[in-house]
């Protein structure tokens, strides 16, 4: 097989080639490896806009889950219920991950106490970043959902333990006879002990129609013929008639525990990105200079007014930064949201009070992702695009804050 | 006046808003502020010991149930709380095994590709590719995880892998490859930290003895790096291990005792989320508790993988000083 030229040119390869040889294949190599990150990312993208492009219309925008009708549903809902989530973990965890920032970085050097306290609560964010987020989703559900049990759990059709912003009605249905021209009408009276769920009528009450005018219900009896007099008629009800109970929600509806609702969840949602603010703010205030703190010192401020007037000014743009690149964070977390309200898909727009529980944009692609009907696989795709182009988004927003703020400290 | 007279509108003088005085008001107002600030710095702790407090307390409710036997839990080899009604098994092996089935082959396909990567971005990349390259990394690293599971179950499943072979629906491999892809920035970048820590006058003396880059990078960089690039596979393996969302997805819901990566493959945490949104499941029952179970083991090998992770971390950064 050898012929005696390829021979020759073998033993005069000499050791300089071999390692140069070897050289370049590592080279390549490596040069392919990096090549492997760019296509996992043209493909994901293009996967993703090739399957989810089609469905993007504006019925998907605006409809909800329907099941079986694929081509009618849509994320409404997710998308309020993801701004909803946003809202209150941003509300939450901002000002505290921004407070205890401010505090690890100024504040902690005055006493020996407070640099111990320092020390201890960075060792823990550092610690807090790398637990997964389905622990705290368990965490959400324990400490927000049942309050470890102090409170009675919410069941459905009882009343929750401590609650506000309710109106607790019964709800009855007026005698309808249509051969006398008498509509029955649903009327309503306000319910004194709301843990019973039922009433039964036995007097004559004071109710109210749907357009909250007072009305005198009469009881018939049904033992007896029913009177002549249509105006006894009307708004009557026989004796032993069971009232349900019926409940109105005001905008501030609040219970205790929190149960499934999308307050809880939000609030897992900030146990979740608040070691991500606190250090990417830490990382903004280090960056201003000393040379304002020494001269805010200088002229006579307090530690606090140094602060309030001179570094945080200055760190705003970079804690914005910050703040929403762990908004874009929240945003993509699905574990705790599912974990804590359940991963359930929206069949009509009902986010009306923070006590109710609606999915999120993460949660809808899970729960369609694995739906046994296959063309919920488009709309999760769709869905996807939905939460990429969010993120792209604010990720534009930061770096075009970052780019402004670049320049300002530069002047300084 | 006077000023305006020149045309300066009164928004232009130079006039303070403020005094910055040390007055006694001042000082008890930031007396207050920091008494704030402080409670601001709890809710971090009270978050890790309400952690480990939840935890603790509600798996004693397992561990300590009479109906459990510990040893049964540790080495047995079916797990069926929640698949089946009545009688259950309750032994961990398949959760634990479909764990590190998946992070096997995630760390298998994230460690050798991100190693190549950081080598390349930090040996050889043109600045030019590597202004490329590093945000690349970091919109793979911004992806939402659910979006990987649905990559997983929708593209690498029927189009790659079960082209190869013949995969189940949900298997530990697609889900694997998809954690991979999780990892991937992770690691490239926690390794490129540790190449950038190796001084400068270890890669002259390596070039001054005629080494080609190749050489330099296998005898000399590599072997100051390798505890960095240890941490970097410890902190990719608890990122692994608790992920959730792309095995939820991907891994299906069955816990199998195999190693064959074409099977479907529950792990710790997609038990988690199956059992939690269960209806049949509530407080109180033996499935709930066991949750809580589960989590704290999940939690405590986390834990400790970060924690290594971290202590390997910074030994390494002292030696490079």
């Amino acid at each position: 097989m050898s012929n005696p030229m390829e021979m020759r040119e073998r033993k005069g390869l000499t050791r300089i080639d071999r390692r140069g040889r070897r050289e370049d294949i590592f080279s390549i190599t490596c040069l392919l490896a990096s090549g492997i990150a760019v296509v996992i990312l043209v493909t994901l993208l293009s996967t993703i806009v090739a399957r989810g492009a089609g469905s993007l219309n504006t019925q998907f925008l605006m409809g909800v889950h329907l099941e079986n009708q694929p081509e009618m549903s849509g994320i409404s809902q997710a998308l309020v219920g993801s701004l909803v989530l946003l809202l209150i973990c941003g509300a939450v965890a901002l000002p505290i991950g921004i407070g205890t920032a401010v505090y690890l970085e100024e504040f902690s050097t005055s006493n020996r106490w407070l640099q111990r306290w320092r020390g201890l609560v960075q060792l823990n964010i550092n610690n807090l970043a790398g637990i997964p987020s389905i622990v705290y989703g368990i965490l959400g559900v324990t400490a927000f959902v049942y309050m470890f049990g102090m409170f009675k759990p919410i069941q459905v059709n009882q009343v929750p333990q401590f609650e506000v912003g309710a109106n607790y009605f019964y709800q009855l249905k007026t005698l309808e006879l249509p051969e006398l021209d008498i509509p029955g009408q649903f009327v309503y009276f306000p319910a004194s002990d709301p843990d019973l769920a039922f009433r039964t009528i036995t007097e004559p009450i004071d109710v109210y129609d749907r357009q909250g005018l007072k009305l005198k219900l009469n009881v018939l009896d049904p033992d007896q013929p029913l009177p002549n007099v249509a105006s006894q008629l009307t708004t009557s009800v026989m004796r032993g008639t069971v009232a349900s109970r019926f409940v109105r929600f005001n905008r501030g509806h609040f219970h205790l525990p929190l149960g499934r609702s999308i307050l809880a969840a939000g609030l897992t949602l900030a146990l979740v990105i608040l070691p991500v603010v606190i250090i990417v703010s830490q990382q903004a205030i280090r960056s201003v200079p000393d040379s304002l703190r020494d001269a805010a010192l200088g002229l006579g401020a307090t530690r606090w007014q140094m602060v309030y007037r001179t570094v945080l000014p200055t760190a705003l743009p970079g804690i914005m930064t910050g703040a929403i690149l762990s908004m874009s964070r929240a945003i993509g977390e699905a574990a705790p949201v599912i974990a804590v309200m359940g991963g359930v898909l929206a069949t009509s727009r009902n986010l009306a009070t923070m006590m109710d529980s609606s999915p999120s944009l993460p949660s809808t692609i899970y729960k369609w992702s694995l739906h046994h009907h296959i063309a919920y696989d488009r709309l999760a795709a769709a869905a996807i695009i939905v939460l990429l182009v969010t993120l792209l988004l604010m990720n534009l927003i930061a770096i075009l804050i970052r780019h402004f703020y670049e320049k300002r400290l530069e002047l300084l | 006046m006077a000023l305006q007279e020149i045309g300066l509108t009164s928004s232009e003088m130079a006039v303070p808003r403020y005094t910055l005085r040390s007055s006694a008001w001042a000082r008890r107002r930031q007396r207050v502020v920091i008494g704030g600030l402080i409670l601001c710095t709890s809710v971090t702790l009270l978050t890790t010991i309400g952690t480990i407090a939840v935890l603790a307390y509600e798996s004693s409710g397992f561990f300590f149930n009479n109906e459990i036997e510990l040893k049964a839990f540790f080495t047995g080899t079916t797990w069926t709380i929640g698949k089946t009604q009545g009688p259950v098994d309750y032994g961990i092996l398949p959760l634990l095994l479909g764990t590190f089935r998946v992070a096997a082959i995630a760390l298998a396909f994230a460690i050798p590709i991100g190693l190549l990567c950081a080598i390349y971005l930090s040996e050889y990349a043109p600045t030019r590719v590597r202004a490329v390259l590093k945000p690349i990394l970091e919109i793979l690293a911004g992806i939402p995880t659910v979006v990987l599971g649905f990559f997983a179950v929708s593209f690498l499943n029927p189009h790659i892998l079960n082209q190869l072979a013949d995969f189940r629906p949900f298997n530990a491999m697609s889900a694997g490859l998809a954690v991979g892809i999780l990892c991937l920035p992770l690691v490239t970048s926690l390794i490129e930290d540790a190449l950038h820590a190796v001084p400068q006058n270890l890669r002259d003396a390596a070039s001054g003895l005629g080494a080609t880059r190749f050489e330099m990078i296998y005898r000399a960089i590599i072997p100051s790096a390798a505890s960095g690039i240890i941490a970097a596979i410890l902190l990719s393996l608890a990122r692994a291990t608790g992920e959730t969302m792309i095995v939820a997805v991907a891994a299906g819901s069955i816990p199998t005792m195999t190693l064959d990566p074409r099977e479907p493959s529950q792990t710790m945490t997609g038990f988690i989320v199956e059992t939690i949104n269960s209806e049949t499941i509530g407080p109180g029952s033996l499935g709930y508790d066991s949750i809580y179970a589960i989590a704290a083991i999940l939690f405590l090998v986390t834990l400790g993988l970060s924690l290594l992770g971290q202590l390997v971390h910074r030994r390494y950064r002292e030696v490079a000083r």
